[in-house]
């Protein structure tokens, strides 16, 4: 556990030592996730402009999911995303083999290899959105709410983890993957909004895959709902289950794919 | 003691085909055609520890596939090994920190940052004692003489110098098995014989057991105590290279030095190979050496003899050759 | 004629060939829109209002439909960042050696590969379209009509030469890449691919938004379709549009002119 925790620290400085050496590029980087943010606060502020509420949500619930789910995005690309995207490479290269040679779990070494530090400052942000919508509504947060909201966040980005990881192990059975960012995109999509928006008649097969196969509309939704609206306990317990058994399902297919791949690379 | 010990060792490649023409395409959607490739067939070999050993063959032979599965990155279709006591394709922890595999052209350093930095992050991965890294560090980039290289930008290094500092990553946890793929490939002549002499250095300091692929003869010349030729995935020779050369060497080459035009006896005797100015070259046969000798000897103005082996590529060819017609 | 025949040929057989991306891609691009259908649908709801900034909840629907084919037509992937690449890998030296104009060439092999794309493109976004046909209230005229296609090569001559513009920077600035991601973040808003530019009355830009360039890419197609621009507006628009495209014109043959000269000066 120290030996993974250490790892951890000397992946995060060789990353961030890695980026400064490029430090205009690192710098533009950084500019350009504040003009997202920049994008996505005008496109918030436009709709409430326009209506009170929406799905549901006023807008400093909203203001407090949009910070929640811009916080997430941010813990995935830091973390993961970049060693997700990188993997395809590995794998035509064949320097996947490196990785599997060292005395480390290869799920380790392969997702958390690189730390994005231009997208960490999004983690704060988002948090600092929160902090803005609670002041905002006024009421503050119950204590014994904080370390439970926490935690089912924590769940929302495990989800994230695990679908991003089946996705990347993927990779080893498809020829070309650059559709997993693609495919990302899309799961993104559908975590960005408060799963309310998907109560039309129609949406029913959206809520039914969506909510409980693959339940990208929880993960951000459920640990928001839990804070400030009202706490739907069957979600909320689903949630937690739902992200614990779809890591380790996830783990189970990535060391499946990387087996087929030792039976298969030339 | 064995350090390798492999029995029957075979892989059997699946690949499927990538049709040409968009019908080809279209089809390929719905129904894949495929091809199995022998790349490697029952392979035994032993290595006791301490050995060099050289494993040669054309490009395609199945050097690299052996060596993969060696190291348990590939999962043999038939047959068992044994590597240090493990089972490679089984890939237990401890494995994985008593060998190191280096394979030439690819870098396992990270690109944008110093190669002191790799090795930190090394340290780190294979849990090495702060003072024994210390100590490796140190006698190592005292032995590759690379003490300057070490904090800049590995991407602004040469190939030669990139392939030291990978050789030094790959020790830096004292392996005690060294599988090196190709190392020398693209390296220019002094850059191979400093990873040579080192890699000897190393064999006789530290006991390491090596081995090493290649497709060129110096490497495992000057290196190899023994050596194992590789031809279509299966195992044409172990052995000796002195070995190798009297099986299949049963020739000479000798060049002979004259002071003026080379005299007419030379060539009424022997059919010579080709004649620059005053230098003959002759390619006979062991037994007749001898006969070559005197007659040379009795010809006035010899400047200068020499009598060489074929240059072992020759040799290996002539394996080859005559192995593929065995299989026929 | 031929030759660009063989570049769709080719061009529709490379993605065939890697036909797990081709199928998932066509599909999956698609998904998204149902999330802005409901979430848009959610906010007409909420805001109990027939229509927000002249846009009724059907005809934002239509215009994030719409944009797409502006996009079709004035995204050039790769255009700016293999120029970049080319002019610091040296690989431009043979623009300067041949007498082949490098703007021209990049523009005929830009139409060729448009057309290939589109050509390739015209079934899932039938099917698309087809779908969401309930969403299209009104269709323009026979007139519309011409200046709809009018705009769109309008977009695709200013999406063009904009990009040529940016790689061309590469003569002067090292990390052209880096300074293109943020132009492309910016335009992505300001063209109106996210949100109808209409729906950014409050801010007090709307008037300016909508004479950058970045809005001939995206949004003045669709509001031409959907009969936003009216008739005294649409020869202005039209007009300020062809001054854009004129200057990035202008401004990517005096880059090239001075960026040549530059590279001729120094060598490779």
């Amino acid at each position: 556990m120290l030996r993974h925790l250490r790892l951890m620290f000397c992946f995060a400085k060789f990353s961030l030592l890695g980026e400064l050496a490029f430090r205009s590029n690192f710098l533009l980087k950084i500019l350009v996730e504040m003009i997202w943010l920049g994008i996505l606060l005008t496109f918030f502020k436009t709709i409430f402009g326009k209506s009170s509420s929406v799905a549901g949500w006023n807008e400093h619930e909203f203001l407090f999911f949009v910070g929640a789910y811009y916080a997430l995005e941010g813990f995935v690309e830091t973390f993961f995303l970049e060693n997700c995207v990188e993997f395809s490479e590995l794998v035509r290269s064949g320097n996947l083999d490196f990785c599997l040679l060292k005395p480390i779990d290869p799920q380790f070494f392969i997702t958390l290899r690189r730390v994005d530090w231009s997208t960490a400052p999004k983690i704060l942000l988002g948090f600092i959105m929160i902090g803005f919508a609670m002041f905002e509504i006024g009421k503050p947060l119950e204590l014994w709410k904080i370390p439970v909201f926490l935690i089912l966040f924590l769940c929302g980005c495990s989800l994230a983890y695990s679908f991003l990881l089946f996705l990347t192990a993927l990779s080893v059975w498809m020829i070309r993957n650059q559709s997993l960012m693609e495919v990302w995109w899309l799961f993104t999509n559908l975590m960005r909004y408060p799963r309310q928006i998907y109560d039309s008649e129609w949406a029913l097969p959206i809520r039914m895959v969506f909510g409980f196969i693959i339940p990208a509309l929880l993960a951000v939704s459920i640990p928001v709902e839990f804070a400030v609206k009202e706490i739907n306990i069957q979600f909320t317990a689903f949630l937690f289950v739902i992200a614990v058994v779809y890591f380790f399902i996830s783990r189970i297919f990535f060391n499946y794919s990387l087996k087929h791949y030792r039976s298969a690379s030339s | 003691m064995i350090v390798i010990k492999t029995n029957n060792l075979s892989k059997l490649f699946r690949v499927y085909e990538k049709p040409a023409g968009l019908i080809g395409s279209l089809k390929s959607l719905f129904n894949n055609k495929f091809k199995d490739i022998h790349a490697v067939e029952n392979i035994n070999l032993e290595v006791h520890e301490g050995e060099i050993v050289g494993f040669l063959g054309p490009n395609g032979a199945g050097k690299t596939t052996t060596l993969k599965m060696l190291s348990g990155l590939l999962f043999p279709t038939n047959g068992s090994a044994t590597v240090l006591g493990y089972v490679p394709w089984e890939r237990p922890i401890e494995f994985r920190k008593a060998f190191s595999l280096v394979m030439g052209q690819k870098s396992q350093l990270w690109w944008d940052l110093p190669a002191a930095d790799s090795f930190e992050l090394h340290k780190e991965i294979y849990a090495i004692e702060p003072s024994r890294f210390k100590k490796n560090v140190g006698e190592l980039t005292e032995i590759f003489q690379v003490a300057n290289l070490l904090n800049k930008p590995v991407r602004e290094l040469s190939l030669g110098e990139r392939m030291k500092l990978e050789l030094i990553a790959s020790l830096l946890h004292d392996p005690k098995l060294l599988l090196l793929d190709e190392p020398t490939i693209g390296l220019d002549v002094v850059a191979q014989s400093a990873m040579h002499r080192c890699l000897y250095e190393f064999n006789k300091t530290r006991k390491i057991t090596i081995l090493l692929t290649s497709h060129y003869m110096r490497d495992v010349e000057t290196l190899c105590s023994r050596i194992l030729v590789i031809s279509g995935g299966n195992m044409v020779y172990d052995g000796q290279l002195q070995g190798l050369k009297d099986e299949f060497g049963k020739e000479k080459l000798i060049k002979v030095q004259f002071n003026n035009l080379v005299p007419d006896q030379v060539f009424d005797k022997f059919q010579p190979l080709e004649i620059t100015g005053n230098i003959v070259r002759l390619r006979v046969a062991k037994n007749d050496v001898p006969n070559v000798l005197a007659v040379v000897s009795q010809c006035e103005d010899v400047l200068d003899i020499s009598i060489e082996d074929p240059p072992v590529e020759e040799v290996i060819e002539k394996l080859f050759v005559s192995h593929r017609l065995k299989k026929m | 004629m031929k030759k660009y025949f063989n570049i769709a040929r080719l061009s529709l057989k490379e993605r065939l060939t890697y036909r797990g991306d081709f199928l998932l891609s066509s599909f999956l691009r698609f998904l998204p829109m149902i999330t802005s259908i409901l979430l848009w649908k959610s906010v007409y709801g909420s805001s109990e209002q027939e229509s927000l900034s002249g846009f009724s909840f059907k005809q934002v629907i239509a215009y994030l439909l719409l944009v797409n084919i502006s996009r079709m037509f004035s995204s050039m992937p790769g255009l700016a960042t293999n120029l970049a690449r080319d002019v610091r890998e040296g690989s431009i030296k043979k623009y300067l050696l041949q007498p082949i104009d490098l703007i021209g060439y990049l523009m005929s092999y830009r139409v060729a590969h448009k057309a290939a794309y589109i050509s390739t493109s015209l079934v899932p976004y039938m099917i698309l379209f087809g779908s969401c046909a309930s969403f299209f209230d009104t269709f323009p005229t026979p007139l519309g009509c011409v200046y709809f296609f009018m705009s769109l090569i309008l977009a695709f001559v200013i999406g063009f030469y904009f990009e040529v513009c940016l790689g061309m920077l590469s003569f002067w600035i090292l990390e052209v890449t880096s300074l293109l991601y943020v132009v492309t973040t910016l335009s992505f808003f300001l063209s109106g691919h996210l949100i109808p530019l209409d729906l950014l009355d409050t801010t007090g830009w709307l008037d300016v938004l909508k004479n950058l360039p970045f809005a001939y890419l995206a949004y003045f197609p669709a509001a031409i379709f959907l009969q936003k621009v009216s008739d005294e507006e649409l020869l202005l628009r039209f007009f300020i549009g062809a001054l854009w495209a004129f200057f990035f014109f202008l401004l990517s043959r005096v880059i090239l002119y001075f960026g040549l000269r530059k590279y001729s000066a120094y060598g490779a």
